[in-house]
């Protein structure tokens, strides 16, 4: 990879009681990729990613972003830096407004030093994740389709330069699917480096870089989407042991 | 409603109220003013404890140590010569700074330890109060005799009652504002976008023990007299949770309200022997009430009576027959 890497991940345990659910992953994003994870119900996708913004403790393994260590860095603390997550399950503030919602992102996020105003970036933010219509709605009293994309607009707001998208196509369907991939697209484009987990595998491998597929907490198999689909375990992984 | 005309709206009732109370001397009773006094000091508390229990969800039952710790500072230090009025500010520090003893341990752990311990600690400080030498122990303190106005004392009151107020409205629609609601509704959400909230809550609960500390304060110099049982009494730490949640939690007139009913409860109990006592059981029933009926308070009962209103008033009145 020529390109610079923007995080090294290097032997990231983290065992729950008799739970092995990260079993010394190592992987390396090179800034401005869209990286990818798959992997079956259980793999360890979700743990992977609280583990990278401090949301939980790794048993073990570092984490480097742009060479520095935040493997012990409270949740918070690795915002401010630069590093952010949505939540899978939608996590809106819901007795406040989606404006509200999304200025908490920038006024607490890694953007929170900036002289430009606030309420002028969120501003931009709504308008460009579609929910401007819905500035001053309650959080409560949006739809699926709208609280998903009400994840992603708080994220942004925070102003990271790796965003972390679990599941953000969960429960959309096929045009906002279409709409979500080109959003995704129109952030990395935008100098941000994304990484995604993903179910549905068509969406993922329309738009990643490069992907990561875990089973069981193990990495099988990093590298480009066409290489990583037709390797033999990740079909198993998938499909069972029959189909390979 | 926009938020610039919900700013109009809050900035001229404060001035109204203010100007009100302030002039009220010239043409009210002794005893009317004592009486507003009174509803002022349960406003003060009632709004502090609100930016804490209501804004930010963090139900503390332990209020009254910082109405202690403040009418103390100024009774100690008034008997030391200090003019009772420049012991506030210190008062206010004192609060502030004890309140990390409860909020630094348990503020970092979820469930409900930090509500449990703020009774553990307040009826420690309680007891030791009560105890030790220099604060006069179960016996009390009296403040030096001196020129005590009570127009100063009013007027100090009512200012700190108006100001608390607008101080709510403030915070609530702030960032600060926003991440203690964050907090309240969604702690790990509030920490994935950045917000530190074990600092949030710690600053919360300081501004929040330093208002009530000064309100102590207060206390002490129009009452002359303190003593444990009066400042560290748990039915008044009972009564500072129970107001915002009567009037109606995490909102700027919600916890007024609660304190009117309060105050004016208060006084009218008071005042006949044979209900003196009754009045936990009023409170306790009041509680009830609104955790069956109505959570949002005496605020959601009038909101909610204003729309069925509008309802029914914009209803096409039915065909007869």
């Amino acid at each position: 990879m020529p390109a610079e890497t923007i995080l090294s991940v290097q032997g990231l345990t983290k065992r729950y009681e008799g739970l092995l659910a990260l079993a010394g992953i190592d992987f390396d994003v090179a800034r401005g990729e869209i990286f990818g994870v798959i992997g079956p119900n259980g793999a360890g996708k979700t743990t992977l990613f609280s583990c990278l913004v401090g949301a939980v403790a790794p048993t073990s393994g570092t984490i480097l972003f742009r060479g520095d260590r935040i493997d012990r860095l409270p949740n918070h603390a690795v915002v401010a830096r630069g590093l952010v997550r949505t939540h899978q399950i939608v996590r809106p503030f819901r007795d406040m407004t989606v404006r509200q919602n999304v200025s908490i992102g920038a006024h607490f996020g890694s953007g929170r030093r900036r002289k430009e105003d606030a309420g002028q970036r969120v501003g931009q933010i709504l308008e460009k994740t579609g929910l401007i219509g819905k500035a001053e709605a309650l959080a409560g009293t949006l739809t699926i389709g709208e609280l998903k994309r009400l994840e992603i607009a708080r994220a942004l707001a925070t102003e990271p330069e790796i965003l972390c998208l679990d599941e953000v196509m969960g429960g959309l369907n096929p045009s906002e699917i279409m709409d979500a991939m080109k959003l995704i697209v129109s952030i990395r484009d935008s100098g941000v480096t994304v990484l995604m987990i993903e179910h549905h595998v068509h969406a993922v491998v329309g738009v990643s870089d490069r992907i990561l597929v875990l089973n069981f907490g193990q990495k099988i198999s990093e590298g480009i989407p066409s290489a990583v689909i037709s390797h033999p375990e990740v079909i198993s992984a998938y499909l069972g042991e029959e189909a390979v | 409603m926009r938020p610039a005309s919900r700013w109009v709206r809050v900035a001229a009732i404060e001035a109204a109220a203010l100007v009100f109370l302030l002039a009220a001397p010239r043409f009210l009773e002794r005893g009317t003013l004592n009486d507003i006094w009174n509803v002022a000091f349960a406003v003060i508390l009632a709004s502090a404890w609100n930016l804490l229990g209501g804004f930010a969800g963090q139900v503390s039952i332990g209020y009254s140590a910082f109405i202690g710790i403040g009418a103390y500072t100024t009774a100690l230090l008034a008997l030391k010569g200090v003019n009772p009025y420049a012991t506030l500010p210190l008062a206010a520090l004192f609060a502030a700074t004890f309140s990390l003893v409860v909020g630094l341990p348990t503020f970092r752990l979820r469930g409900p330890y930090f509500t449990i311990a703020t009774i553990g600690v307040s009826e420690a400080v309680r007891v030791v109060a009560a105890g030790v030498a220099f604060t006069g122990g179960s016996s009390g303190l009296r403040m030096p005799a001196g020129s005590f106005s009570f127009t100063r004392n009013y007027a100090s009151m009512v200012i700190l009652a108006v100001a608390v107020v607008a101080l709510a409205a403030w915070v609530k629609e702030s960032p600060f504002g926003y991440a203690l609601a964050a907090i309240r509704q969604d702690i790990d959400a509030a920490e994935a976008l950045g917000v530190n909230s074990t600092k949030y809550k710690l600053l919360v609960h300081a501004l929040s023990a330093a208002i009530v500390a000064v309100a102590g304060s207060l206390f002490a110099i129009n009452f002359q007299y303190i003593s444990p049982g009066s400042v560290f009494d748990f039915r008044l730490s009972l009564s500072i949770v129970l107001m915002p949640i009567v009037g109606g939690l995490g909102t700027i007139a919600g916890p007024v309200l609660g304190a009117l009913l309060f105050g004016y409860l208060q006084i009218k109990l008071l005042s006949s022997p044979g209900l003196r006592d009754s009045y936990l059981f009023i409170y306790g029933t009041m509680l009830i009430a609104v955790m069956l009926f109505e959570p949002k308070g005496l605020l959601g009962l009038f909101h909610r009576l204003r729309r069925g209103l509008a309802r029914s008033l914009s209803r096409p009145v039915p065909d007869a027959g």
